[in-house]
Formats: C-alpha cells, sequence, structure tokens
C-alpha cells in the first residue's frame, strides 16, 4: 500500500489549488472577454438596461463645446453630402442632356454657394475630382474583392433596403413644418403631470422601440441647418417655435462588424434602426397629441445631431468629429425627434473625452485618408464653436477608395478609439476610473498600454494594394466570411 | 474558486511551517495580495484574449507578470530571511 505523507499531500494541495485558481482566473477571465452580451447597446433589453454608466457624478451646467465668437447656423452647402450632391446633379445630368456644369468650366461657372463655398476652401474641389476618380477604380476593382466581401456587401445592401426612395420609412416631411409636422396629431390631449413625468415617459418608449440611449435637449438656433428646409426646399428659414425639444436617440453599429472596418463593416445597420426607432417615435408623439419630426440618417437632417446630443447628455464630441459616449464609445450613431411636448431637458456630461482625445490620436494615426487633426488642442473655430474639425472631402475620398462595392463608408476611426470597448469588468474599471482622476495618471497609463498592447494596423493598410493590405482593424466574424459559407 | 483559495491557503501555511517561516498577519496580507494580483493579471489577460485581442493579452500579462515574478522573488528572500535567522539560532 502506497503511503502518503499528509504534509506533503497538504502542501501538494495547495500548490495545485493555486495553480488551479489561477486557471479558473484565467476561464472566467476568457469568458468575459468571449461574451457577446458585454457588446452594450443594439437594444439588448428594451428597458435602458444598456445605459450602465452613472452620468450622475459628470454632470456639469454647461456643455463642454467651447463657444468662440458668434453661433452660426450650418448652411446646406457645409454638409459634404448635400454639396457633393448639388455637384453630382450639376455634372451628371440625367437623359442625356449636356452637363450643366463641367470641371473645365472653372470654380466661377458654378452656381451661388456652391462657388462660394470652393472659393472659400481651396483644393476642396480637386479632393472632390479625387473622391470621383477613387470611386470608378472601386467600381471596378469590386470584381477582384466581389467574392471575399459577398456577404458583407449584401448584409449592408439588406441593411440600406428600408432607406430612401418612396417605401422608406420615416417618409420625409411634405410642406411647411407648421402643417407637416401636426399632419395626424390627435385631437385628444392629456395634460402631461409634469415635464419630467413627460422625459421619463419619452426615454422609456425610445428604449421599448429598440435605441440603446436617449436623452433630451432645448433645440437651440445654432443646431439647426439654414438655407434648406425638408419638405420645403431651399430657403432662408426661422426656427419653428414648435421645435421646442430634441429627443436624441442613439444605438451602436453591429460590434463585430464595427470593428472589421472599413471592409465588413457598414453605416446601414445603425442607420436603418435608427429610422425605426424615430419614425415610430413621431407617430407616438403625434398619438399624444403634440407636433413631431424626426431627423433620421443618412442625410434627412434639419438639425445638427453631435452638439444636440452633447446637450443631451449622451456624451462629448472627440478628435474624429464623433460623439463619443460612455456606453458606446464612438459606435454611437445619432437620430432625433423634434417636438412641443414639455420636457426636462438633460443635463450635459464631462467625463473627460477631450482631455483623453489630446493625448490619444489613435484615431488620427489611423485614419487611411490623414483627414483627422493631429493638433494636441482642438484650433479650429467652426460656425462660433472651437473643435477639432476634421477635412470631410478627405474623408469622403477614403470612402471611393476602400475595397467595397461602392463608397459606403469607412469608419475605422470609430473602430479604433479606445472608448469602442466591451462592456466588461477590463474595459469597466478603465471607464470608471479615468474620469474620475484629476490628474490625468490613469489615462497615461491606458493609453500607453492601448498603444503599446494593442494592434494597430496603420492608416495605409486599410486600403487595396498597392497603397495597402486591405486589412480591417479587427478579426471580421465568420457570418461574414463568404469562404466559411459559399464554395468559392 | 473560494474552495481553491482555501486549499491553496493551507497548502502554503504547511509549506510556510516547514521551512520555518513564521507567517503573521501582514506577511499573510503580502502573501494574499500577491497572489490575488497575479490572478487579476491572469484574468485580465485572458479577458483580452477572449475579446480576440491575442497579442495585447499576452502583453498585459507578460508585462506585469514580469513585475509579479521579480515580486513573488523578493517576497519569497524576505519571508526566507526571517527564517533562516530562526535557524541560526
Amino acid at each position: 500500500m502506497i503511503k502518503i505523507d499528509r504534509r506533503k499531500f497538504i502542501k501538494s494541495a495547495g500548490l495545485a489549488g493555486g495553480a488551479l485558481s489561477l486557471a479558473g482566473a484565467a476561464g472566467a477571465g476568457y469568458s468575459a472577454g468571449a461574451d457577446k452580451d458585454s457588446y452594450t447597446g443594439y437594444g439588448r433589453t428594451a428597458y435602458g438596461e444598456d445605459q450602465f454608466f452613472n452620468r450622475k457624478p459628470f454632470f456639469v451646467d454647461k456643455p463642454t463645446y467651447i463657444k468662440e465668437g458668434e453661433p452660426l447656423r450650418i448652411t446646406t452647402v457645409e454638409d459634404i453630402f448635400k454639396r457633393n450632391g448639388e455637384l453630382s446633379r450639376l455634372m451628371f445630368s440625367r437623359g442625356g442632356e449636356e452637363p450643366a456644369w463641367k470641371p473645365s468650366d472653372g470654380i466661377d461657372a458654378l452656381p451661388g454657394q456652391l462657388r462660394d463655398y470652393y472659393k472659400a476652401n481651396p483644393g476642396a474641389l480637386e479632393e472632390f475630382m479625387k473622391a470621383m476618380e477613387k470611386g470608378r477604380e472601386q467600381r471596378a476593382n469590386w470584381k477582384k474583392y466581389r467574392e471575399k466581401y459577398f456577404i458583407a456587401d449584401a448584409w449592408s445592401t439588406a441593411h440600406s433596403s428600408p432607406i430612401g426612395g418612396r417605401g422608406s420609412f420615416p417618409a420625409g416631411p411634405q410642406g411647411r413644418p407648421e402643417e407637416s409636422d401636426f399632419r395626424g396629431v390627435n385631437k385628444i390631449k392629456y395634460e402631461l403631470k409634469s415635464p419630467a413625468h413627460g422625459s421619463e415617459l419619452i426615454k422609456k418608449i425610445c428604449y421599448s422601440f429598440g435605441a440603446s440611449l436617449a436623452g433630451i435637449a432645448k433645440v437651440k438656433k445654432e443646431w439647426v441647418y439654414q438655407g434648406s428646409l425638408r419638405g420645403v426646399g431651399r430657403e432662408d428659414y426661422e426656427v419653428p417655435s414648435h421645435w421646442k425639444y430634441a429627443i436624441v436617440i442613439a444605438v451602436p453599429h453591429e460590434w463585430d462588424s464595427m470593428y472589421a472596418n472599413p471592409t465588413y463593416g457598414t453605416s446601414y445597420d445603425a442607420y436603418s434602426k435608427l429610422r425605426f426607432i424615430a419614425g415610430k417615435m413621431e407617430v407616438f408623439l403625434k398619438e399624444l397629441g403634440y407636433s413631431a419630426r424626426s431627423h433620421v440618417p443618412p442625410t434627412s437632417y434639419d438639425l445638427v445631431m453631435p452638439p444636440l446630443a452633447i446637450d443631451a447628455g449622451l456624451g462629448e464630441q472627440g478628435r474624429n468629429g464623433i460623439l463619443i459616449t460612455p456606453e458606446l464609445g464612438a459606435n454611437t450613431r445619432l437620430a432625433a425627434i423634434s417636438t412641443d411636448i414639455p420636457l426636462e431637458p438633460d443635463r450635459p456630461i464631462d467625463i473627460g473625452v477631450s482631455r483623453f482625445c489630446e493625448k490619444c490620436k489613435i484615431c488620427a494615426d489611423e485614419c487611411p485618408s490623414g483627414a483627422i487633426s493631429f493638433t494636441d488642442k482642438a484650433e479650429t473655430v467652426v460656425r462660433g464653436y472651437r473643435r477639432w474639425q476634421i477635412d470631410q472631402n478627405k474623408c469622403f475620398t477614403i470612402w471611393n477608395a476602400v475595397a467595397t462595392s461602392h463608397a459606403r463608408g469607412c469608419r475605422v476611426c470609430l473602430s479604433v478609439c479606445p472608448y469602442s470597448r466591451k462592456n466588461n469588468w477590463v474595459h469597466g474599471i478603465a471607464r470608471e476610473a479615468d474620469p474620475r482622476d484629476p490628474t490625468g495618471l490613469v489615462a497615461s497609463g491606458l493609453l500607453a498600454m492601448q498603444k503599446k498592447f494593442f494592434h494597430y494596423p496603420g492608416g495605409q493598410e486599410y486600403l487595396p494594394p498597392p497603397d495597402g493590405s486591405n486589412r480591417t482593424f479587427g478579426e471580421a466574424p465568420e457570418w461574414l466570411k463568404t469562404d466559411e459559407w459559399f464554395k468559392i | 474558486m473560494g474552495v481553491l483559495y482555501t486549499v491553496f491557503i493551507v497548502g502554503m501555511a504547511a509549506l510556510f511551517r516547514d521551512m520555518n517561516v513564521k507567517m503573521n498577519w501582514w506577511k499573510w496580507s503580502l502573501v494574499l495580495l500577491w497572489f490575488i494580483l497575479l490572478s487579476i493579471i491572469v484574468a485580465g489577460g485572458f479577458t483580452l484574449i477572449g475579446e480576440n485581442e491575442m497579442r495585447a493579452g499576452l502583453l498585459f500579462m507578460a508585462v506585469p507578470g514580469t513585475v509579479m515574478l521579480v515580486a513573488a522573488v523578493a517576497l519569497g528572500r524576505f519571508l526566507l530571511r526571517g527564517a533562516n535567522e530562526e535557524k541560526d539560532k
């Protein structure tokens, strides 16, 4: 019979226990990291439980954007999609007619606002021409990449199907806001117990429709577009008096595809979701007896989203020009509903995004177009507000250069942002500790780890050969890989 | 995990007794703090690996892991010094 020394057994068991508990920690950690449920948002719950971040300690009286000079409303021509749309209509006539404008005609031959914009922004017209050229190459090269991105392209097209055209939802406004926003409003209307009740109810309904985040802001004049009004057309207009409040809603892109930007991700998944939520909220408010107008992506807006969302306490603006929220990071897409239902606005927050962005610059390093500023501090004053400004024209050129079937975005700056991380204990500690540290040491430490430990391919690598190697930031999920499912 | 930790502590207590290491509350605190930190580093590294960030996970364990190894050597020498002094008497 084998004799076992009792003391030796206890010591061996102790060492084995230590090793096993370390293995347990490894297993629990792996499980927490791999857990899909730690991707916050995307309507995981219908009751706002996705908002795990407690904003109360970070409420501030003034929003974190920096006012400098006289605030101005954004004009239609300053919006890249509207500007490019106008220019394209002039350049590419339908029905075989002679184009209204050719590049050889020069900037002076462009109509008023476009001419003024391109004169004030030297190089912008050349960048647009470059984007058109890149777009032609992109369409020609698609044959080479179609097999690899076949599912991703189909997935994106499916998400874009409810957007645009006659069947789009919500239908765009028709006529002046004073008519259109009140069309179909219920004549029966009950008085709310208080504006606070109104805000609470509206947020609960937003969550029930699938919003991950919802906030309320007053509509400031400078957040309203100028020069073109949906449902009416081109005109300068005063802000309608019934656009009192904006209900701002946010959802993320599907996370795994978002990490695999630029080629596997799409903008349309979040866009279509937001359109459904905002459209339903418009109907809901009208049923309650109040005016409503939804402002939805990709381009159906009369209100500018990021500053409204900052006012509504959802987050702060980052170096990449995108709203960064504590829950979703830069993976935050926005829509809003303007209304006159009495509401209590939310308070803005300060979680130190600007201070972090001053040090970080990962998005600027990784941007394939070089559109994101590298300056330490925000140096550009845009319409009365100091901020980092991205070069929209350069950004759009890269949309036309990555290996997708057509220009449907890049979104690398969303993927690489250190705030766009999972809601698990590792990133949870970082999220909670950094905004509470007045010294900035936590941010510096986290950033050092972020830059040294994580792999960032570098801006050019996201481009197709010969400029890059079609890299994605993260590994594409298997359900978007064509060769996992099809005989290719 | 609780059972494993208990077994580990009992085993360590036996080991220290055999090595003539006189343990008190603060020495135990140092040993346990070291072990808990090591567990957190391992869990953190594997969390990142679970997120498909293999490189980040391995580096997350390697860099503080090296510090922990140095700390373990320092802690061991400190505890054993007490034991050797006891033997010399």
